[in-house]
């Protein structure tokens, strides 16, 4: 496979806005010209998508996300500039593309197969599975006008999620079904990112995007305003600091959010799942393992770390633990790694913040603090049951009574 | 595999790509998506006949049934009948129902083809809003769905020639022959009319009334031995790209006579002719149809 999965070289786009449009010979002849303006929804998009990155696209509404995303599909064709695509696509635009009400749930499948890409054997090695997913097996063989809505959006999604192509792309087709149907969206999406596949994903969604994508760009008014790690882009989209550090930087130029005497330096932070595996996003009741490394100007001992952590969109301190506090001496070597692991993480969907601060223990000189400068995503856990607030807790219940006599 | 898609070319684009490859690429393409193809005629056969008593048995109805009206016009009311030249070398009697149904299937084949593929584009919106796939397709399919129709036409017009009329020739060796033709020519003229239907809405309402007069332009509920002695007439059928195939298949199935080669060549020159400027038309009109339909 190519190194590169898409290319957008200059591509402009317009689409004629007419103020009446004439379909007709009698329109035709009678109005001399059709009225009309253009409209540009590209002007001039450079990118690259590498082969087997995530890359999600961000921009407020009529910015030119779905348009990039239609040409990269051939749906569209640019005005100026070209796409070049190497590879098998599928795209997901919404859901049951091609579905006909008359016919079955059988006959739809293969149908909607053939549209995505899939020859006839591989739609009957995933029929089963599909059928499965979707939950409907005595129902495949009437027409999908009978089915209920959530029967027909079972069976839409299990479609959709079957895909397998080199490259996906997906159009805010996440947003809809319930919470089950998003976090198995988001499992599929893992896996076939695991298998190295091209996913470019558009979403008004910030946190799925960083939770989902490695790269992103922001499109503004048709051109790319921002391209990068998505966090990044994320980050610059709102306007935010909430940036990734990992590489040291010159103390001098530190953001505000940064302080400390600079003895002991915060050099990177990474979150873990068990596997010891970076990941952007966690569920609820998994292991996750915050991995602070630093460096030191020379061996410090009685030096304490601290990681404290916000919820992002209230600023809710959540907790907060140090090495003093849990009685562990920790000695700073020249450079190293400190873990702190929470083998069950309790936090629920959202959002979080993480304060990291390296500080001598007794006399609270603080080396260096990056105050919320990382972040992690959770999302729900299926296997829980549903609660609300900002953490899952285990519990039992116990139900009892008699009848009351009247 | 690398697909790309471009507008007109501007500098650092890859190398234009000639006409010849092109096509070639697109007929690659359309050959490509056959289980596509496959799955659309499956859908616009089932569609058409899902939820009616008779189902399948309709598209074999429908043609029997214009037959018996023609039959009571024609036999019943005038009394006479509208073909004369209708004599098989070994003398057995060809009813005129058999006689009309022949042509009637081919012409089926034919204007069926045209009607429905005319809106094929329009009414995809939703398809091409949401997915790639080679357009010609659309048209394509709805040809092929006319195919398998006719397919039926003609299993019963073999039986009916056999139990009434007497066995058939070798000549029906020609069938795929005209067959062919006839499919190419429609084929070309959908890709036209499905194209500029997307433009031009009106076209489809136009289509119905030029099929209806097209119908009588075309020897099938007479022979062109009614008209022999009109020489204009003569030369107006002659011209006609379906006078040919339609005249053939009568001959090749019923009658058991050779068809006329003039004529048949002559027609698979028009269905060459339909097929480049429907392409051509096609390839020109279909990267606006996403946003227009």
């Amino acid at each position: 496979m190519a190194d590169i999965a898409i290319t957008c070289a200059g591509v402009w786009k317009s689409y004629r806005i007419y103020h009446q449009r004439s379909h007709t010979l009698k329109e035709k002849v009678l109005s001399r010209r059709n009225m009309f303006e253009d409209f540009w929804a590209l002007k001039g998009v450079d990118l690259e998508v590498p082969s087997g990155s995530t890359m999600g696209i961000i921009g407020a509404n009529g910015s030119g996300k779905s348009t990039l995303l239609k040409t990269m599909a051939r749906i569209l064709t640019p005005n100026k500039g070209w796409v070049e695509v190497n590879g098998t696509v599928s795209p997901l635009l919404e859901l049951g593309t091609g579905f006909h009400p008359e016919l079955t749930g059988r006959e739809n499948v293969a149908l909607a197969g053939s549209l995505l890409g899939h020859t006839r054997r591989d739609m009957e090695k995933k029929y089963d599975g599909i059928v499965e997913f979707a939950g409907i097996e005595n129902f495949m063989d009437i027409p999908v006008k009978n089915y209920s809505t959530g029967m027909y959006t079972r069976l839409a999604f299990a479609v959709a999620i079957s895909v397998d192509p080199e490259i996906l792309l997906i159009d805010e087709v996440l947003s809809v079904g319930d919470e089950s149907f998003q976090m198995r969206c988001h499992q599929r999406i893992a896996e076939l990112r695991a298998e190295g596949r091209t996913i470019v994903l558009v979403s008004h969604s910030l946190e799925t995007i960083r939770a989902l994508c490695k790269r992103a760009v922001w499109i503004e008014s048709g051109v790319v305003r921002e391209a990068g790690l998505s966090h990044d882009v994320v980050g610059a989209y709102l306007g935010g600091v909430h940036k990734r550090m990992t590489q040291p930087r010159e103390r001098e130029s530190l953001p505000e959010n940064r302080y400390g005497s600079g003895e002991a330096e915060i050099t990177g932070v990474q979150f873990l799942d068990a596997d010891g595996d970076e990941v952007p996003s966690f569920c609820t009741g998994q292991s996750l393992t915050v991995r602070v490394g630093y460096r030191a100007s020379g061996p410090i001992e009685d030096a304490t770390c601290g990681i404290a952590v916000f919820r992002a969109d209230n600023h809710t301190y959540v907790f907060g633990q140090s090495t003093q506090g849990s009685k562990i001496k920790l000695n700073l070597a020249e450079a190293g790694t400190i873990d702190m692991t929470l083998p069950s993480m309790p936090l629920l969907k959202g959002q979080y913040l993480v304060t990291i601060s390296l500080e001598r223990a007794e006399v609270k000189e603080i080396f260096d603090l990056h105050d919320r400068e990382y972040s992690f995503v959770v999302l729900d856990n299926p296997g829980l049951p549903m609660g609300g607030g900002l953490i899952h807790v285990p519990t039992t219940w116990t139900i009892s009574g008699s009848p009351v006599r009247a | 595999m690398a697909i790309t898609i471009s507008g007109p070319s501007r500098p650092g684009s890859p190398p234009p790509v000639g006409r010849a490859t092109r096509s070639l690429a697109a007929i690659r393409e359309l050959a490509g998506a056959r289980e596509l193809t496959a799955n659309l005629v499956r859908r616009d056969l089932k569609v058409r006949h899902r939820g009616t008593f008779l189902g399948m048995l309709w598209s074999l109805t429908t043609p029997l049934l214009v037959v018996g009206l023609y039959y009571f016009v024609f036999k019943l009311l005038f009394k006479t009948s509208p073909a004369t030249d209708v004599a098989r070398p070994d003398h057995h009697a060809i009813p005129f129902a058999v006689y009309f149904y022949a042509g009637l299937t081919l012409w089926n084949l034919f204007a069926s083809s045209i009607l429905t593929s005319a809106t094929s584009v329009t009414s995809s919106g939703y398809l091409l809003n949401k997915v790639y796939f080679p357009r010609a397709i659309l048209p394509l399919s709805t040809v092929l769905s006319s195919l398998v129709t006719f397919g039926f036409e003609v299993c019963v017009l073999l039986v009916l020639t056999l139990a009434v009329v007497g066995l058939p020739s070798l000549q029906l060796l020609w069938v795929p022959v005209i067959v062919l033709i006839v499919v190419a020519l429609s084929f070309g003229l959908a890709m036209l009319v499905s194209a500029v239907n997307v433009h031009l809405r009106d076209l489809a309402h136009f289509l119905a009334v030029l099929v209806q007069l097209w119908f009588w332009g075309t020897p099938i509920i007479y022979s062109m031995g009614f008209v022999a002695k009109r020489e204009s007439l003569l030369t107006l059928l002659r011209l006609n790209p379906l006078t040919g195939v339609v005249v053939g298949f009568r001959n090749v199935v019923v009658l058991n006579h050779a068809p006329d080669i003039k004529l048949l060549a002559y027609d698979a020159a028009c269905a060459v002719v339909a097929l480049a400027v429907g392409a051509s038309v096609f390839g020109r009109f279909q990267r606006t149809f996403s946003e227009i339909v």
